[in-house]
């Protein structure tokens, strides 16, 4: 039995299934990421965690307790909600003490774990401020540090970092991640952001229409993703049916499957066709027809006979002939042409 | 920038400079004229007072009566908004964040009042409460029971909008997570947040009581004698004194008035970002 | 939970409920309090003295609250043509004359319109005598009503003139409209709702108005307000039976009102 068990949970709302026999399991001081698009379900299923939506089905263990049942103040969770809520009338000592003062501690274990906690978080001197003195990413420390405290037995973090800029989510999410390794916390984190779910997580859960598409290691995810949802939700990969490779200038696909997905930086480009057959795999021909710069990645659109390739290069300096127009060769290793099943 | 365009703006300013200074004496002059009558000696037939003086001020301020009356105001309408507040704010609360369904309902009872001017509601209360069980009329129970109903509608749109603009189904969400029962962190989290709104409502809904005349008098005119109801009684007596009572009262309403406008003006500033959404990044404010 | 609302509920029965019901069973007794008749709707309906004060409360309400919502239009958006701040000053000083009606407006108008007032003999004075009339009549009630009116008004109109924006003005310039034009095609519309639903509010708020006619005139006009102050507490005898069935049809009058205001502003709503 994993540290937190979560085992068919259905909610209807509306004859709309949210959360269609949802099932996790999940290892103490694991980083669990819920991922999916919006009105997948993901912060429903949080929620449910939390206590603070019913579920119709389905039992909740956590640490071997069946919390199913019991209002949130029972739980024993933490939760960091996408728009913080911290309360506007308490400075950021009070609001971090909050939890500890419910829990009737006195008040010098209370000064001595709020004061070891803002250190933690690198919020010194900010003690006596009011959130709204603080910018969106101190203020999302100080809910971190709210829900911290407590040393709660899990920690549900919905969406926190949806409403910064792209800079310091980056730095935020790291800093999360390491905070939460410091003090082994089993966490569960949602996002509909892909990047962010691969660049943090020990395991990530796919989640799509209430169930759950693809669980495993971001590695895993993001090389084999096995169904056509997963594939165009992760990164940007060329998804195929068989019979828009009929008739093509391509060779070399295997019998088996219907759908197939490629990841563009698993294609291998060049002016030249490979002639040494080296490798097993799939070959194809075709023309650039645009080149576009995306920073540190080239991204090249291929006319392959009419269908549409996506290949991504590093953008490394000595790329010659590479440009709109020119007649390329595609080589894809049989391992990274990934069968996929088709998705609703 | 040519000169017609030019004339053409400055003839416009004119014009609204024009407007608003009309409108602004138009609405003044009746108050100024009282102030005058109050601080005159003698001003029978002519168009302008005879002497100044301050002996009306003097008089009322000792005479028992007004300070009777002002105090009997002051009273009947600090404890209906008291009352108003402790019944009013609990229960919108709670209809407002667990029961979203009766809403609809609640809004159109609480909007009635504006349908029920005093004499309407006065007709009423006197068949109900002038004779048997609960024969309140005449007392000050009666007023506060009906001064309630007339605060109502400012009660409640402001509550209301205090608990939407602090997110407070979220905060109740955050609170319980962190180990709080409802009632605990209805107190420590709720309650000190819409406190500026609370006291706007009070504020306000003080001013309307401190005006009010129909009910009074309606409903217990010289049994309990407030402000209103005094100032009539002295209408056809003593005029001067009768232009003090006014000007004062007038004074009080404006303190009240900007009482109200200071603690709106600490409100917005505490409320900016302290919830965060998107448009807060680039600078927006929410609430 | 729903406990909380006990107290609540409670006070609504109370003091809403229970008297309405009151109010309206009564509307229909006999004059001795018994029975069940319309003879008091009839009465109250085709009786001279209570027609005449319906129509005259009608048509004071009338007036006042369409004189009051014009000024109360060109001062507003005057208003708008100024800085942030002196237009924050403005809507103030405007906001506080909200609270000066009733008892002590009536007392003040006295002074400035009264048979000795400030202005009636300074007209005298200056040949225009003609402009003096009675303040304690009809036409005396009026300018008193439309006073307490612009305040309220301006509280209601502002937000709308203030919407009319300034690029609106200018694409129309650029289409070749003029100000007139400007005002009639497109301004006006866009306010119509606002103006409307104005209008209904203030309308309600003369037509439910007692204090200041109480004050000035008592017995001297006939208004409905009136009517149902005398036959409530009844200086003769109390007729507690008509004055429900009064009281009831300036209540529906009133809901009318409001209800015409709710539909305007759920126009207004979708508009923007």
């Amino acid at each position: 039995m994993s540290f937190v068990e979560i085992s068919n949970v259905v909610k209807t709302y509306h004859q709309v299934r949210v959360l269609d026999r949802v099932s996790l399991s999940i290892e103490k001081g694991e980083f669990i990421t819920l991922l999916g698009p919006s009105g997948c379900g993901k912060s429903t299923l949080l929620r449910a965690i939390a206590g603070l939506n019913p579920i119709d089905e389905g039992r909740i263990m956590v640490g071997g307790r069946d919390i199913t049942h019991l209002p949130p103040k029972k739980r024993d969770v933490g939760m960091v909600f996408q728009s913080y809520a911290l309360f506007p009338n308490m400075t950021v000592f009070e609001n971090i003490a909050f939890g500890l003062k419910m829990e009737k501690l006195d008040k010098k274990e209370i000064r001595r774990a709020v004061s070891e906690m803002i250190s933690l978080i690198e919020l010194e001197g900010k003690e006596n401020h009011y959130p709204h003195e603080l910018s969106g990413g101190q203020q999302q420390r100080v809910a971190l540090a709210r829900s911290l405290v407590k040393e709660p037995t899990v920690l549900l973090l919905d969406e926190p970092l949806s409403a910064l800029d792209a800079q310091i989510r980056r730095t935020l999410r790291n800093e999360i991640r390491t905070i939460q390794k410091r003090l082994n916390m089993t966490t569960i984190f949602v996002t509909h952001d892909q990047e962010e779910a691969l660049a943090v997580s020990d395991r990530i859960y796919v989640m799509n229409h209430g169930t759950i598409e693809q669980h495993g290691t971001p590695q895993e995810i993001y090389t084999s993703p096995r169904s056509e949802f997963v594939a165009n939700f992760i990164g940007n990969y060329n998804v195929w049916s068989r019979e828009q490779l009929l008739h093509k200038p391509i060779r070399g696909i295997p019998d088996r499957g219907e759908l197939f997905a490629v990841r563009p930086e698993a294609i291998h480009i060049s002016t030249e066709p490979d002639r040494t057959g080296a490798q097993q795999g799939i070959v194809a021909e075709g023309f650039i027809s645009m080149a576009t710069v995306l920073g540190n990645i080239m991204r090249y659109e291929i006319d392959v006979q009419g269908l549409q390739v996506t290949v991504d290069t590093l953008h490394r300096p000595s790329v010659e002939g590479l440009t709109p127009g020119a007649p390329v060769y595609l080589f894809v290793p049989e391992s990274e042409w990934k069968c996929i099943e088709r998705s609703i | 920038m040519s000169n017609p365009a030019r004339t053409a703006r400055s003839k416009g300013r004119w014009w609204h400079i024009g407007v608003t200074s009309v409108v602004l004496a138009v609405l003044i002059i009746p108050l100024l004229a009282t102030f005058l009558f109050s601080i005159s000696t003698v001003w029978q037939n002519t168009i302008l007072p005879d002497g100044l003086t301050l002996e009306w001020y003097g008089r009322l301020f000792s005479d028992e009566r007004f300070l009777y009356a002002i105090g009997r105001s002051f009273l009947v309408s600090a404890v209906t908004v008291v009352i108003s507040l402790a019944i009013m704010v609990p229960a919108i609360f709670v209809v407002v964040l667990y029961f979203p369904g009766l809403e609809k309902m609640l809004q159109s009872v609480v909007l009635l009042p504006f349908a029920l001017p005093g004499v309407v509601t006065a007709v009423g209360l006197i068949k109900i409460y002038s004779s048997g069980p609960i024969a309140i009329s005449g007392t000050i129970w009666i007023l506060i029971g009906a001064y309630f109903i007339v605060i109502m509608p400012y009660v409640y749109q402001s509550t209301r909008n205090s608990l939407r603009s602090i997110h407070a189904a979220q905060l109740m969400e955050a609170a319980e997570v962190l180990g709080a029962g409802k009632v605990k962190a209805f107190v420590f989290v709720i309650l000190p947040n819409i406190m500026p709104g609370m006291m706007v409502a009070s504020l306000l809904s003080f001013s309307i009581l401190f005006s009010e005349f129909v009910l009074a008098n309606m409903l217990v005119g010289g049994s309990y004698e407030v402000v209103q109801v005094y100032l009539h009684r002295m209408l056809a007596t003593d005029g001067h004194m009768s232009s003090a009572i006014v000007f004062t009262f007038f004074v009080i309403i404006s303190l009240l008035f900007a009482l109200v406008l200071r603690i709106g003006r600490g409100k917005s500033r505490k409320m900016n970002a302290t919830s965060a959404t998107p448009a807060d990044n680039e600078g927006g404010v929410t609430a | 939970m729903l406990l909380v609302l006990v107290p609540f509920v409670f006070w609504l029965i109370a003091f809403l409920a229970l008297p309405f019901a009151g109010m309206l069973i009564s509307s229909f007794q006999h004059a001795d309090g018994q029975g069940f008749t319309f003879a008091q709707y009839v009465k109250a309906l085709t009786h001279p003295l209570y027609t005449q004060s319906l129509l005259n409360s009608v048509w004071l309400s009338f007036v006042s609250s369409l004189v009051g919502l014009v000024i109360a239009v060109f001062a507003s958006y005057s208003f708008t043509r100024f800085s942030a701040k002196t237009r924050d000053v403005l809507l103030n000083i405007s906001n506080i004359f909200n609270n000066f009606s009733g008892v002590p407006l009536a007392f003040a108008f006295m002074i400035i319109l009264g048979t000795n007032g400030m202005f009636t003999l300074l007209f005298d004075k200056l040949g225009m005598g003609f402009l003096n009339f009675d303040l304690r009549s009809l036409k005396g009630l009026i300018v008193v009503y439309t006073y307490f009116q612009i305040p309220l008004a301006i509280l209601l109109v502002y937000p709308s003139l203030y919407a009319i924006r300034e690029e609106w003005k200018e694409s129309a310039a650029l289409l070749g409209a003029s100000t007139w034009q400007f005002w009639r095609y497109i301004g006006v519309p866009v306010l119509l709702p606002s103006l409307v639903g104005t209008f209904s509010v203030l309308f309600a708020n003369a037509m439910g108005a007692l204090a200041t006619a109480y004050a000035l005139t008592v017995r001297n006009v006939n208004l409905l307000t009136i009517q149902i102050n005398s036959l409530v507490t009844g200086d003769v005898f109390p007729r507690q039976e008509l004055g429900s069935a009064l009281a009831v049809v300036l209540f529906v009058i009133l809901l009318i009102a409001l209800f015409i205001n709710e539909k305007m502003l759920q126009l207004v709503r979708k508009g923007s």
